[in-house]
């Protein structure tokens, strides 16, 4: 019956929003209170400025003076590697599309049913997607919190922003895993590859932001993180085009994903 | 559906897998089988023998290289869902969400299913004797079986198709399984079931299929082929009787000697035997039927001499 596959996926994984939004929260709060005086980020930023610039741009930092800021710090310190944490849940929640099932050959009685593939994937997917908001808006009071507490001061809108730009990234993580588990029938093949491409993609954003020149500009067009522009965020708002960017190739991998899955044998 | 339609109807089915990239196995090739309402059906065959790979197609989990596969004359592959609503179905390895108790499992098939009648499957839990409050992890193979048989039963399916449902089965078990079959069979309905042992269907079975290498090699009905017809006796005598005493009587063939007795084929009639055991003082005698691997054997090698008159 309609629904139900998203029903009970919600049913088993809602906790997961505890678990790593909770997280996410602690360590936002941590970050924020770490920082006890403007003056710390004042001498952070002296340490950065004392390094080659192709060492702390290779942190992920444009420009040293900017980490000098609240805003530069926290998307720096926190929102620059929030979507690499947070891509763990999505490639273990991406797994359970159909990888997961169809490697313990749990797929056989559910696709016995009169349930047809495609659900299986939309439904999982939707359930998914919803736990990931969940995930990136239990983050935020973590950090809002701290920052109270801190003597950083940004103003809330900003970390919404921040945070709300999180989803479209972790939505597209999850569609790759979901593409990669139906295209491939291993599911090692599966997590292998969905793994080595995020973090070949936080790596080419990483090295095409490190100079200028076609290369650069191709590794930063190529990689979803350079779409994510964590710190962009923090100081203009969400960027639209970017947002929908990144939703639109993720709904072009959950459509992937079930062509894919429709097509083939099952459980071979 | 009417009332000539098969409820299965395959034609000329091949599967050949691709396992490596050089490496082909042609798992099924040009199946040809047609099997009619209210039958049990025994698809029969050994270990690779390809009924699996013929299950996995009727059920649209896996596609044909060729040929195609009808339910209720409807195409197997482009009607799944449909199709679906109408079959019960028991994988040979039944593998099932591991954190999950029993009943988590039979309330989710049932929503995914919808419109499950729950009382009639508390009457088959309770048939079974299947204890629901356990998890899935814990369950002994047994006790997966139950589930798997309520799992292929709660929607009273027109069509229950069943990869080897009777291995490893307990008598009793073994009994209840006949029964549930029977009563299916009793409603009309239609079963279609693997086995790679023949003696562990043949009570229940109309018809049975041997499948070998991918080929469908014989079909023939349960009742013909046991009266194939053959059956072994066993006789034990007072004192001893040489083996070449009854070698010459008619229909009488492969006698051995028993420590107290003979033992011999019988083709057709008692009456010649029964005579020739007249001088003797036999204190006792055993008839057997024939297991049906050797009915087989005997229908198609030709030597059960039935052949030739058919
Ligand atoms: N997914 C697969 N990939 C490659 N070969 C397979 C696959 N599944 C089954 N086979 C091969 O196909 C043949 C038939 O297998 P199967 O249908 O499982 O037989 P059975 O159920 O009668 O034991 C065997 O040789 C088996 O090794
Ligand atoms: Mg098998």
């Amino acid at each position: 019956m309609n629904g139900v596959i998203f029903t009970e996926t919600l049913r088993r994984s809602w906790k997961q929003i505890v678990w790593w939004g909770g997280s996410m929260a602690v360590l936002g709060f941590y970050i924020a209170v770490v920082v006890p005086t403007m003056d710390t980020l004042k001498q952070y930023a002296d340490l950065m400025a004392s390094m080659p610039t192709a060492v702390f741009k290779l942190l992920g930092v444009n420009d040293a003076a900017a980490i000098a800021t609240p805003e530069g710090f926290i998307s720096f310190s926190y929102f620059g590697y929030a979507l690499l944490i947070l891509a763990v849940w999505a490639v273990w929640a991406g797994m359970n599309i159909t990888a997961n099932e169809e490697d313990e050959g749990i797929l056989d009685v559910v696709l016995a049913l009169p349930v047809p593939r495609w659900r299986v994937v939309v439904e999982k997917f939707a359930a998914y997607a919803l736990i990931a908001v969940g995930i990136a808006l239990i983050s935020l009071p973590g950090l809002v919190l701290g920052l109270n507490n801190s003597a950083l001061k940004i103003s809330t809108p900003k970390l919404v922003a921040s945070t709300v730009n999180l989803i479209p990234g972790l939505l597209l993580m999850l569609a790759l895993t979901a593409f990669v588990g139906a295209w491939a029938r291993r599911k090692s093949t599966a997590l292998a590859v969905t793994s080595t491409i995020i973090v070949a993609s936080y790596f080419a954003d990483f090295i095409g932001r490190n100079g200028s020149g076609l290369l650069n500009d191709v590794l930063r067009a190529l990689s979803f993180f350079s779409y994510y522009d964590s710190m962009g965020v923090m100081t203009n708002g969400l960027n639209g085009g970017n947002v929908l960017l990144l939703l639109l190739v993720a709904a072009l991998l959950v459509v992937g994903s079930v062509w894919c899955f429709q097509r083939r044998d099952v459980g071979v | 559906m009417t009332a000539n339609t098969a409820v299965i109807q395959i034609e000329q089915l091949s599967k050949t897998y691709q396992r490596s990239r050089k490496e082909q196995v042609d798992a099924l090739k040009g199946l040809n089988l047609t099997i009619q309402q209210g039958e049990i059906f025994g698809y029969l065959g050994p270990n690779g023998a390809g009924k699996t790979t013929t299950i996995r197609l009727l059920l649209d989990l896996i596609r044909p290289t060729t040929g195609r596969a009808l339910l209720f004359g409807e195409d197997a592959r482009a009607n799944s869902v449909a199709l679906h609503r109408r079959i019960g179905f028991l994988p040979g390895e039944l593998n099932l969400w591991k954190g999950y108790t029993g009943q988590q499992v039979l309330d989710y098939v049932g929503k995914l299913r919808g419109g499950v009648d729950a009382a009639y499957v508390r009457q088959l839990v309770d048939r079974l004797q299947f204890d629901p409050t356990l998890k899935v992890r814990t369950y002994s193979s047994g006790n997966k079986r139950k589930l798997g048989l309520v799992l292929a039963l709660m929607n009273r399916a027109d069509l229950l198709i069943m990869d080897e449902p009777t291995g490893g089965l307990d008598p009793l078990m073994q009994q209840i399984f006949n029964e549930l079959m029977l009563d299916v069979k009793a409603e009309g309905r239609t079963v279609f079931l693997s086995s790679h042992v023949l003696s562990e269907v043949q009570a229940i079975c109309d018809r049975v299929g041997i499948l070998r290498g991918g080929e469908l090699k014989a079909v023939e009905s349960v009742s013909n082929l046991m009266h194939a017809d053959f059956q072994w006796v066993t006789l034990h005598f007072r004192e001893p009787v040489a083996a070449n005493a009854l070698a010459q009587v008619v229909g009488v063939s492969e006698v051995q000697a028993l420590p107290d007795g003979l033992r011999l084929r019988l083709v057709g009639d008692f009456d010649p035997l029964l005579r020739a055991l007249a001088p003797y003082y036999v204190t006792g005698m055993v008839t057997e039927e024939p297991t049906l691997e050797e009915v087989f054997l005997t229908y198609y090698s030709g030597t059960s001499g039935k052949e030739a008159t058919r």
